[in-house]
């Protein structure tokens, strides 16, 4: 695992400080992109459908446009609509930061030798070793799989990962607090606090899940009462996800090639599997006993309070678990 | 055994397989990673970290909501 010397620098600058650093030209890693754009505006804008259709090139998009187009003609059209406008709210906006990314390519070519590095073009915003996408996140964005919104959220997750500076550690404490005592975890200080904050976060958190799964397993399904609550909450917890940068997490190594295609593997295996059962029903409103899909196999279970209450306390802890990584 | 059971046993045969691998990636030695691993890499960028929330959101949505 490769060092991170930008990581042990105080006072870095904040993760949206580091998004808006990304954005400009020279902090994207040059010569990394992939495609060439002529520098300085020499094509015009591409229009949002073009742009949208770059970002198209990421698997999870295209695989929420088949779970919406699926929803959609299985008589579930809200749940499409939604996964659609998701899906191409997704796309776009992978399209837009894979699109202003690109000029960082051709920043080396319109600098002159004084501005040979993109990083040495804005010393006070990223020093070489901060402004490399690649020492960002090595174990995880190689060259052949990052494309440039990786290498923006490689940014923002190093962002994330920093620690913070010690200024902010002392303002924490209070004005005129020295920052020593403060950073020793003196009795009282913060993180001392921080000791007992965090089970009776974790308790509070717990209850109002229990208290959620409930109260909105016991209204009946398909109900305006039960789908607010859910679509609320899911809504909210996609705009937390798509706002905040990563927490901070330390680097993880590369993961295996093969073993990562065997959950792939399976992946597909599940859904062609769900696929095929719903293509043999007699129609895709109408569920089958003989080829059951997997909400037909749970019919039951979600037929009584017990059951759904039980299945969306299970929905809260994934979703806890997916905001957790 | 009917085609109601060969469908079940589909799903199983995939869940079981799932469990193999997640036994395989924590109690052995083999280049196989965690399902948690899996999830935290797929997690790693914005694209994919939102991806995955609004499909788990529409589990939400098509098991509850109208």
């Amino acid at each position: 695992m490769m060092a991170r010397p930008w990581r042990s620098r105080p006072g870095g600058p904040s993760s949206r400080d580091q998004s808006a650093a990304g954005r400009e030209p020279g902090d994207e890693g040059a010569g990394r992109g992939r495609g060439g754009v002529p520098p300085g505006g020499v094509r015009a804008a591409p229009s949002h459908l073009v742009t949208a259709l770059a970002g198209l090139r990421e698997p999870i998009v295209v695989i929420l446009l088949i779970i919406g187009f699926m929803s959609w003609i299985s008589g579930k059209p809200l749940d499409g609509l939604l996964i659609l406008l998701a899906g191409v709210s997704l796309a776009w906006d992978a399209g837009r930061r894979s699109r202003q990314a690109r000029p960082a390519e051709a920043g080396p070519a319109k600098a002159g030798p004084a501005e040979a590095s993109p990083a040495e073009a804005s010393p006070a915003k990223a020093g070489p070793a901060e402004a490399s996408p690649a020492e960002a996140s090595p174990a995880e964005a190689g060259p052949a799989e990052a494309g440039p919104t990786d290498r923006e959220d490689a940014i923002l997750t190093a962002a994330a990962a920093a620690p913070p500076p010690a200024s902010v550690t002392a303002a924490d404490s209070g004005p005129g607090a020295p920052a020593a005592p403060v950073a020793a975890g003196q009795a009282g200080g913060p993180q001392a606090r921080a000791s007992w904050r965090r089970p009776a976060l974790l308790a509070a958190w717990l209850a109002a899940g229990v208290l959620y799964a409930v109260v909105v397993g016991s209204f009946s399904r398909y109900s305006w009462p039960a789908t607010v609550p859910v679509a609320g909450l899911g809504a909210a917890v996609v705009a937390i996800g798509w706002r905040a940068p990563r927490p901070a997490r330390p680097a993880r190594a590369r993961l295996p090639a093969a073993g990562l295609a065997l959950w792939g593997l399976l992946f597909v295996a599940a859904c062609l599997w769900e696929l095929w059962s719903l293509l043999e029903q007699p129609n895709l409103a109408t569920s089958s006993y003989t080829h059951p899909t997997i909400s037909t196999l749970t019919d039951p279970m979600l037929g009584t309070w017990a059951g759904r209450s039980v299945v969306l306390a299970g929905w809260l802890g994934l979703g806890w678990f997916l905001v957790e990584r | 055994m009917n085609s109601h059971d060969v469908t079940v046993l589909g799903y199983l045969a995939v869940l079981l397989a799932g469990i193999v691998l997640q036994l395989l990636a924590t109690r052995t030695r083999a280049p196989i990673p965690s399902l948690g691993k899996v999830i935290a890499w797929a997690m790693s960028t914005r694209t994919r970290r939102v991806g995955i929330l609004v499909a788990w959101a529409w589990v939400g949505l098509h098991f509850f909501a109208r």
